[in-house]
This record gives structure tokens, sequence and C-alpha cells, in this order.
């Protein structure tokens, strides 16, 4: 690990902190055999429960073409109440791919992410009881993905464009908006020589009244002008959704992002 | 499919058990610097009587660089040993010019290519880093260092090199705010380390900084800022008649809105220069609580060919501010090298302390070792007092020659506060159809007969430690046209040697009377800061890279220890659990083996590096160590 890691989140001290106590959390036995599952499981959630449960989809290709960018899409709209959701790679050097929060969306979420092997990936759901819904598959690739620079710095100035987005909001008959975002970023892992951790952090989708309805937390195996999909809830007559986000820099960006007319 | 969550196997209880073993052990390491306090102003205030911490650059709002700490004498500092030392990483090296920050048992430091690290004062184990993803380009003049941070509440804070001030939480190293302050493409960027201040009139703590890039036509700016939130609260900028800022909106003129000081073409409109004048304060403010003001010094004007700024002082460049917190008005100057020509700058710190006039009474001074030869000591209640003329020259009390052959003025005379320049020494413009203009050789040159490298002075010896340096530079007149993101100098120039056995040249002085007291000569030239302590003992880095101890009565060399690459860093002193450490970042860099000329058959033999070193005494056992 050539670049420095800042210390953990406290959830994850948290999360330390259940299983050096006496009373043990229990982990169901991994559906797919990763070598990974039972470290990841309680650093990521914690003392919670934790189910396979084939109500999330997770949705990949079996074969991986582009390491650095794999699709992703997990769905955990067949659950109720959910409040939270987790990507995981598994045997990525950095395994959390993001943390996201339908604050008012659906619980749904697809972005692109680096891979550095073969390996399992998740999607988890935490509903309303707490409990952890997760289910995943394989994906097979060459591997690669997240030591690699981004390919912003082969084209001269990367700080140019950086922090601009394109997005555009389609809602539908049912008062939902689809919401697709591209925000130009190097995303860097810190795993590349000589160049430092470097990717947005924090992305919120807000109403026209500042209401929150959707945080997005990326992290390092997010792919390099991050897209993410997501579906909003926006009150009745929303116009437009703001987006607001920042990296780990503390450069801080944002975008109004108007409503497309309803198809007729 | 749900599975049941009990058909988890023993085996897998087992690995879990095993593995709370090593988190068990993490966690407690995690603790540690978790329960740490915040900082207050009152602690900032004391931190010069203070020995367990270090608050300030400059260790004090004076910037003495004196602590009262005595378990290291004299008498054993030959005993003295590495306790730890820490890799910078990474493949950046460069010039390590930082000065560390002491606060509960961690070590704040910063390094090349805008990083900080907090590391466990005792052992030396890291906590956390920052690592700054720079633009590729980056335009600071002379090496990609940077000087230090700041220190307050839960936060530290410290400038990158893309001309932003940025705010960490001093317990995790995640970014709290980070504020852009200049465009990098034209120049600016800052290197030095900002500073706490709370202004005595309105209570209202601030955060200090200034910007870098005179050597690109950048107009110096002094900000004030909110700690918590990184908002500007006020701008100056130091090129007079440029208008400043309070709360969001100009606030008046830096001194006459005319602009006297600079020059008018034909057309009666200022000069070109009089946009890209410089005298940016890149360096770190010291503060007098006793009148509420920051005292800083300001930079060369741009460009450096005096010709584009003649006739005229080219005010506020080239000399030390005074100015008011409250509303971020310069109050007061004093202006070191009156239409600086010469590079020289007026950025050296600006040490307070009380001076002793030949009838006994004593005043409230600031001394000051530029890099045009001369150490200055001026009248601060003089230049800190509000209204009336901003430019005092007859402010000044001494101003004596600190280093050998110095060719540009023979003196200054006290009355008028002004140099006696010797003619000749302001290089001739080109002849009609040349390119540049008939070579003068000059001392100092503009590297300074000292640099920015901070001096000591010692309460006890009342003298001051001044790492110089004997040089001296052919000089010529280029052409000059302002393009912004180049060098805008006008000047060219190739640094000499003035004597074969050294070129650093260590110098105690008696600020009474500028006499010199003792000298030490170094070979390479000198690029690191001082300290000096109660157990009568200067500290200072050197070239080669050797961590050095002197009696601060004679100036002998008792102890020195080599660290593996040269040093341009300020050392720092302070106690934990009743052992005194001295600390010191080693990596050789900075502007010499960029610019030094002649110099580079020296710096070349310097390896490069980036670590950070502490020592103490062999016999001092440290509690709960192996």
């Amino acid at each position: 690990m050539p670049t420095p890691r800042p210390a953990p989140p406290a959830s994850a001290i948290a999360a330390l902190l259940v299983i050096a106590g006496p009373a043990l959390a229990d982990v169901p036995a991994d559906p797919l055999g990763s070598v990974m599952w039972e470290v990841l499981a309680p650093a990521v959630f914690g003392d919670a429960p934790v189910v396979f449960d084939e109500r999330v989809t997770v949705l990949a290709p079996a074969d991986v073409e582009n390491a650095l960018a794999m699709p992703l899409a997990v769905d955990a709209t067949a659950l109720p109440d959910v409040r939270e959701m987790v990507l995981v790679a598994d045997l990525n050097p950095f395994p959390v791919v993001l943390r996201f929060e339908p604050l008012a969306a659906r619980a749904f979420i697809a972005t692109r992410i680096k891979v550095e092997q073969a390996t399992a990936v998740r999607g988890a759901a935490r509903t309303a009881d707490g409990v952890w819904h997760v289910n995943g598959r394989l994906v097979d690739a060459a591997g690669g993905g997240c030591a690699a620079p981004p390919r912003a710095y082969a084209a001269g100035d990367w700080t140019r464009h950086l922090g601009e987005v394109q997005a555009r909001a389609w809602p539908a008959a049912d008062g939902s908006a689809r919401l697709k975002l591209r925000v130009r970023h190097p995303m860097d892992t810190g795993l590349s020589a000589g160049i430092p951790a470097y990717f947005i952090d924090r992305l919120t989708v807000a109403g026209e009244d500042g209401r929150p309805l959707a945080r997005i937390h990326p992290l390092e195996p997010v792919s390099e002008d991050p897209v993410f999909t997501l579906v909003a809830l926006p009150a009745p007559g929303t116009r437009a959704l703001a987006l607001t986000g920042r990296d780990n820099n503390g450069i801080e960006f944002a975008a109004t992002i108007p409503m497309t007319e309803a198809a007729p | 499919m749900t599975l049941n969550r009990t058909t988890a196997g023993s085996s897998l209880k087992k690995t879990i058990a095993s593995l709370a073993l090593v988190t068990a052990g993490m966690l407690a390491a995690l603790a540690l610097p978790a329960a740490a306090d915040t900082v207050s102003w009152e602690a900032i205030a004391d931190d010069a009587a203070t020995t367990k911490d270090v608050l300030m650059y400059g260790m004090g709002l004076e910037g003495k660089r004196f602590s009262p700490l005595t378990q290291i004498t004299t008498e054993n500092v030959a005993k003295l040993v590495p306790a730890w030392s820490f890799s910078f990483g990474d493949e950046k090296q460069r010039g390590q010019e930082t000065q560390a920050l002491v606060h509960e048992g961690v070590i704040y430091i910063t390094a090349s290519y805008s990083r900080m690290f907090a590391l466990d004062a005792k052992t030396g184990r890291k906590l956390w880093s920052y690592s700054a993803r720079l633009p590729d380009d980056i335009r600071p003049c002379c090496d990609v260092v940077n000087r230090g941070a700041a220190i307050y509440g839960d936060k530290v804070f410290f400038g990158t090199l893309d001309a932003s001030v940025v705010a960490l939480n001093k317990d995790t190293g995640k970014v709290v705010w980070r504020k852009k302050f200049g465009n990098h493409k034209a120049g600016y960027t800052m290197t030095g380390a900002p500073t706490i201040i709370k202004d005595g009139k309105t209570g209202r703590v601030m955060l200090i900084h200034g910007s870098s890039g005179d050597e690109f036509g950048v107009v110096g700016q002094l900000y004030a800022r909110d700690p918590d939130t990184g908002d500007e609260i006020w701008m100056r900028p130091l090129v007079e008649g440029h208008m400043g800022r309070l709360n969001g909106k100009d606030s008046t003129p830096t001194g006459n809105p005319q602009a006297p000081s600079w020059p008018r073409d034909k057309d009666g409109k200022l000069v070109d220069a009089w946009n890209h004048g410089g005298g940016a304060p890149w360096q770190s403010a010291t503060f007098d609580t006793a009148t509420n003001t920051i005292v800083i010094g300001a930079g060369n004007p741009a460009p450096w060919n005096g010709w584009a700024r003649s006739p005229g002082d080219s005010l506020f460049t080239s000399g030390q501010a005074y100015v008011d917190p409250t509303t971020g008005e310069l109050k007061g100057f004093y202006q070191h090298t009156p239409n600086d020509t010469w590079d020289f700058s007026g950025n050296n710190e600006i040490v307070l302390f009380d001076y002793t006039d030949a009838s006994g009474k004593t005043i409230k001074a600031s001394a000051h070792a530029d890099r045009n030869g001369f150490f200055f000591v001026t009248d601060r209640n003089k230049l800190a007092a509000p209204g009336g003329e901003i430019n005092r020259p007859t402010a000044l009390i001494a101003a004596y020659p600190f280093v050998d052959g110095i060719t540009w003025a023979k003196g200054f005379d006290t009355k008028t506060g002004r140099p006696i320049e010797v003619e000749g020494q302001r290089p001739p413009l080109p002849a009609e159809g040349e390119s540049k203009g008939k070579v003068v050789e000059v001392s100092p040159p503009f590297l300074g007969g000292k640099n920015w490298n901070p001096m000591a002075y010692s309460e006890d010896t009342k003298l001051f430690y001044i790492p110089a340096n004997h040089w001296k530079e052919s000089y010529w007149t280029e052409h000059v046209t302002y393009k912004e993101g180049a060098a805008y100098l006008g000047m060219g120039f190739r640094i000499h040697k003035m004597f074969n056995d050294h070129v650093g040249i260590l110098r105690a002085m008696d600020p009474q009377t500028g006499k010199i007291v003792w000298e030490h000569k170094e070979e390479l030239p000198l690029w690191a800061g001082v300290v000096t302590t109660r157990g009568n003992l200067v500290f200072t880095g050197t070239g080669d890279g050797y961590l050095k101890a002197f009696d601060a009565k004679t100036g002998k060399e008792l102890w020195k220890f080599q660290t593996g690459s040269g040093i341009v860093s300020s050392p720092v002193t302070w106690e934990q659990d009743g052992v005194q450490y001295v600390g010191v970042a080693s990596g050789y860099g900075g502007a010499v083996p960029l610019w030094g000329g002649d110099m580079a058959d020296l710096t070349t033999r310097v390896s490069q590096g980036g670590s950070f070193w502490v020592f103490k005494l062999s016999d001092i056992k440290v509690a709960g160590a192996n």
C-alpha cells in the first residue's frame, strides 16, 4: 500500500469493537465462496444482522471487458423501507465501492467501477429493522483496474474540466425522476506511483426546496469521471434537481439539473 | 433464498476470535490521538513560555525561537542521540523547509508537494497523512516547499502550492475546508506557514496568511480568514493604490490611491509594472498583542528590473508591514530597500524583542536580517501607531551589516532611515540595440545575505543567531514585458562564491551594538532555521546534512549528527513526560540548488531525502517505551 491511508471511519472502528467483544456476531456462510467474506462482513456491516436475500438484484457482466469501468447496478426495490445500500467488490484493494442513502429515492443505484481481479461483487441493503440484505455474483476479469493512472492525465491539464457535471433527469408518470449524472474527476485510488488518493467522497441530490433526496458516498473503486444512475422521488411540481458534492481535497462542485419534459 | 443466519459454522467463530486479537491492538492504537484536546488561543499566546508544545511557527507570537528548556545543555549535548526517524515516503522528495508543531504528544509536520503528517511524538508512528492532489502547472519559483502549519481548535491549517489554504481535522486528517485564493497558472502559490492571531478589539480569532509569486508578477496579498469556515474576513494588497477587501466588499486602497511611489507613463497612466507589482508576504506573521498589530515582511517589487518602476520607491514592497487585524488596514511600513532592483525582498521574519538604547531605555522593537545584508532594528510602537503617513523611514533605530562585502550600500542614514546607496550598483539599461546591459558585480546576491530561514533570539544571551551566507552575483539588465504565468524579472544573474572556504556563516549578533560576537563557517550555503535554548545552546542544520549544536555564548561546535540528506528546515525543541526532544526535518532542496549558479558543484553532492528526525539524551529514559 504505497500511499498512507487515513484512520478507518468511526463505523469501521465500531465494527471492530463489536467483534472484539465477548458476544461474536454470527455471519452466514458465503454462497459465493469468497475468501474475503469472513473479514469483510464484520468490517462492512458491524454487528448488524446479515442475510443473503435474492430480493436484492446485482447486475454486472460475467466477463469484465473494461477493468477500469465495469457497470454495476444494485436494485433493492423489492425490499421495504431501505435506509442504506453498500456496494462491495471483495478482491479490490479497497473493497467498499460506495455507500448510498436513498432518503427520498428508490432503493436503486448504478455506477461503473474499477476491478483489480476476478472477484465477488455485492450489493447490500439495510432495511428499517437494521437487517442487511445481501446478494452478489462473481465476475471474471483480467484485472489491473485499480492501479492504472486515470486517462485524464494523458490529456494535458486534467484540472481544466474538474468537477464539471453532465446530467439529465427524466420524470416518470408516477412522480419519480430517473437521474443519470457524470462528474469529471480522476478518482485516483492512491495506488498509482506518485499520485495520492484523490476522489469524490460525497454527493447529494436535493429538490428545489433544498430537501436532500439521496446521498452517495463514493470511494476509491468508483471509475474515473464517475457515472451514477438513481431514481429520485422529488416533491410534485419539481422542475429541477440540485447536485452538490465535494472531493477528499475539499474541492466543492454543484450543478442544477432541469427535469426533461415528460414524454407525452 | 433467505439463509438462516445461524448456519454460520463454528470455524468462522474461531476466525473471528483470532481476528479480535489483532483488532484489539489496532483499537488501542487508534484510541490514543482521539482523546486529544482542542487548542485554545490562550495556549497559542503562551507558546513561547510553555515547553510541552510548539503551537506556532516561530515558537511564539514574537517569533524568537527561544525555548526555556534546560535538560539538554552545553555540558551534556554530546550525548544527544536519535530517538526515532520518520520517512515522508513517496517518490516526492525535494526541499523540506518545514517547522514542526507539537500538541498533546502529536507532531504535525508538513512536507514537500503539499503534504502533511501527524505523528506520535514519542515513537514516530504515523497517525494520519494528507497529500494534496496538485495540478500539473503549479509555478513555485523556488522549489515545491512548505514551511509549516498553524493549529487552532480542532484543526490544523496549511497552504498548498496551487494557491489554496486547507483546514484538516487535527485528529483524523480529513479536509474540513479548502479555499483557493489565487490563480496558480498566473504564479500565485503558498509556501509559508499561516498564523493564528486574536484581534484584541473584537476578540475574533483569525487565520492570517499571504501568497507567493513575486517572480511571476503577482500582486502580493495578505488575508485574514475565519478559522472555522475559511471564509475571508479581509484582504490587503501590498502594492500602493490597489484596493483592499473587508467582509466581501471593497474596503480602502492601500496607502495613497494615486500610488505616487510608482511612476506614470506619458499618458499619465500608472506603468504596467504597477499592475503586477509584487510585494507578496510569503512568510509568516508575528503578532504584537500590546498594539494589536500583525507584523509581516512584504516581498520584492515586480519586475526585479527597477527601471520599469522608476522613479519611485515601489511601496509597499521590500519592507516590513504593520497591519490592523480588525480592518486589514496598513498602519505603518518601513522599507528596507527603496525601489529594490536586486530582489532583496523584505520577507525575512520580523522578530519582536525589547531593545535597550544607549541611555538604558527599553524600546519595543522589531528585528529583521534582510536579504540586502543589513540587520534592522525598528521602533515597533512608531510603526504600529495608527494614522499619519504609512511609510515611516524614521522608525529606524539601527541598521548593521551582518555579512561581509556588501556592495550596494555603504550603510543607512539613521536620521532619514534610508540607505546610502553606492552609485553604479543598479545595473544600467541595455544600450540601444543590445539585449542585455552592462554586467555589475553585486553583493549580497538576490538569494540574500540571509534568506527565508529564520534566525533565533536568546532571552538569556540577548544575541540574535543569524544563518547567513557570503556570496555575490554578476547582475545585468534585460528587456521585460509581462506575460501571465511567465517569469517577470527583466534581470539576468549568476551567483558566485565570495570566499573559497565557506558560503554559510552562522553569526551571533548583539542588537544593541551590531557587533558580531561569534561566527561559524559552513562550506555549503545555510538554508535552515535556528533555535536557541536556556541550556545555552544554538541548533541549526547544514546543507550537507548535519544537525549541529553550538555553545550560545562562544559559538563552539559541540555536537553534530548526519541526517542523510541536506537540512533546509527549522528545528524545534519540546518536552514530553520529562524528556527534552529536538526535532528537525531533513531533505535537501529550496532555492539554492535551482538558482545558486556556481553553488551547483556543492549542491549536487547532496542526496535527496524526506524525513523527520527526533533526538534526546542517551541517558534519559522514556517512560513506557521499550
